[in-house]
């Protein structure tokens, strides 16, 4: 499990840059993986099955939180001007805490942000192949796309990216 | 049938030759196509920028956290956690 811990954390750290929720999901992807060893298939490559795991659980989230829409009027349950009030998110009055203070020295690089900003399918793409190495086969095998998708993905991802980080020196 | 050293680079071959590992005849055709040196030299610079990312690891103890939630096989078939 060793060999994959850092792997997959930077996937999924990458993917929701948040350093608390990754770990929760890299050590859901591992637990996946120990409880669900017989289910695996040895035609596959074993680290592609985790990273599948690992990348489906990082989507999952990735879905639900879009879902999740951050009310600025405060809580639902909120009848009164005061009451939504109280309740609404205090927006930029938070310090940055050390847990933050982390994350941004870790991913606040402008190629870390600019990968940020891509669609989820082209980072997976992109950090698979350039971060783990893996084939375009590969990734078409992990990510279940056709390897024609994959392709257009990594060519198409990396433009975008030069596109920010042009942007950002402009 | 085109020759195969006329053909322009793919996405992968421009890989390969911003790693410094394009063969020879690949690098030939690089050499003489302006296209192919044009396109290689604006993926060069994002290439390499992406390949030194670092890995980053998790908080001390994570495989312990995790194997104490894993159900490990008993001699006698069944599953017990740790």
């Amino acid at each position: 499990m060793r060999r994959y811990e850092r792997p997959v954390f930077s996937l999924l750290y990458r993917m929701v840059r948040d350093r608390a929720l990754a770990e929760d999901l890299a050590q859901e992807t591992f637990i996946k993986v120990l409880n669900g060893i017989k289910s695996y298939r040895p035609e596959f490559k074993f680290s592609s099955w985790i990273f599948k795991i690992a990348n489906n659980a990082a989507i999952d989230h990735l879905r639900r939180k879009s879902l999740d829409t951050l009310s600025l009027d405060g809580s639902p349950a909120a009848e009164t001007p005061e009451q939504m009030r109280a309740t609404a998110p205090q927006l930029g009055d938070r310090a940055e805490t050390p847990l933050q203070h982390v994350e941004n020295r870790e991913l606040g690089t402008a190629i870390e942000r600019a990968i940020a900003r891509l669609r989820p399918e082209y980072r997976a793409c992109i950090l698979l192949r350039h971060v783990e190495g893996y084939s375009y086969d590969e990734i078409a095998e992990t990510l279940d796309l056709p390897l024609g998708t994959v392709k257009t993905y990594i060519h198409r991802a990396r433009n975008e990216l030069r596109g920010y980080l042009e942007d950002r020196r402009e | 049938m085109t020759n195969p050293e006329q053909q322009h680079l793919t996405t992968e071959e421009i890989e390969l030759w911003a790693q410094g590992l394009l063969g020879a005849a690949r690098a030939i055709h690089l050499a003489d196509c302006t296209l192919c040196r044009e396109e290689a030299g604006r993926e060069r610079k994002i290439i390499l920028e992406l390949v030194q990312l670092p890995q980053f690891a998790p908080t001390a103890g994570f495989a312990d956290r995790v194997m104490s939630r894993v159900k490990i096989p008993t001699p006698s078939g069944d599953w017990e956690g740790r």
